[in-house]
């Protein structure tokens, strides 16, 4: 996922939530899911990241 | 090697979009499945940002093409066709029962947010922290409930995880009767309006990946 912290929150969680899907859902044949991000809520990683930085950028709208 | 993109029913002609890397999409029919895959050198596809945006895009364009669709996960890829058939013979049945329960209906994800956390308590003692600890998380998974139990009541399936969590509240994906995405939507609207506080964020509608599985049955 590329940084792109102009991009409007939900518009980065909708990105988020496609991302997770494709790795983390649908349906599996094998037996063997191996794949680096199994099991890892990307959301949930990824709102921690944005949440960070908009904070942030709260701050410094609201100046010294 | 073999990248399966979707198990569908009802597919007519292939929609006229590209797979990962520009491959070109083939339909492999078995039995009553029809299995989209594409073909393409070397042992293991990549995850990057660009393949599973491709995955998504031929997944999306198959659901829009199909009575019901399977998304399949991005994960290991087929050594060859004889793998894939042997893979989808093993659980005919089960997948089966799964398009039946998707057939006509998408799936819509909903996270709320919450407001920033709570001041830390003055706490007088490791005891009393702990208590106003333990208070919070009750209180956010009383909220999250009050949030998702009106919503899983207009979907036929829902997945939730309580996830106490500080700021992410609600994490869910309500599979839903295609006529009945408006009143979803509607109702999303109504716990904004009474919440507004919290962040709302529904996504979808989504071809159904998080009903595909028939472990989930």
């Amino acid at each position: 996922m590329s940084e792109s912290p102009d991009r409007p929150l939900e518009q980065q969680i909708t990105l988020l939530e496609l991302v997770d899907r494709v790795l983390n859902k649908g349906v599996v044949l094998s037996g063997d899911i191996t794949l680096s991000v199994a099991d890892v809520d990307l959301v949930y990683v990824g709102l921690r990241v944005l949440l960070a930085s908009v904070g942030t950028l709260e701050r410094l709208h609201e100046g010294p | 090697m073999i990248h399966l993109y979707a198990i569908a029913e009802g597919l007519g002609e292939l929609p006229a979009v590209e797979g990962i890397g520009g491959a070109e999409l083939r339909p492999r029919a078995l039995d009553d499945l029809e299995l989209v895959v594409s073909e393409h050198d070397g042992a293991e596809l990549e995850p990057t940002e660009e393949a599973v945006l491709a995955h998504a895009r031929v997944v999306d364009a198959l659901a829009a093409a199909s009575s019901a669709l399977l998304p399949a996960r991005f994960t290991r890829t087929f050594e060859d066709e004889a793998a894939l058939d042997s893979a989808v013979r093993g659980q005919l049945d089960d997948l089966r029962r799964a398009l039946s329960r998707v057939r006509g209906r998408v799936e819509l994800g909903l996270r709320v947010i919450g407001a920033s956390e709570d001041a830390q308590p003055e706490a007088a003692s490791g005891r009393a922290y702990m208590e106003a600890r333990l208070e919070a998380v009750a209180r956010a998974e009383g909220l999250a409930n009050d949030l998702h139990e009106p919503l899983a009541a207009l979907a036929v399936e829902s997945t939730h995880s309580i996830t106490a969590k500080p700021r992410l509240l609600v994490s869910a994906a309500y599979l839903v009767d295609a006529d009945d995405v408006e009143g979803f939507r509607g109702k999303v609207a109504e716990l904004e309006r009474a919440h507004p506080e919290l962040t709302f964020v529904c996504t979808g509608p989504w071809p159904p990946y998080s009903f595909a599985s028939p472990a989930a049955t």
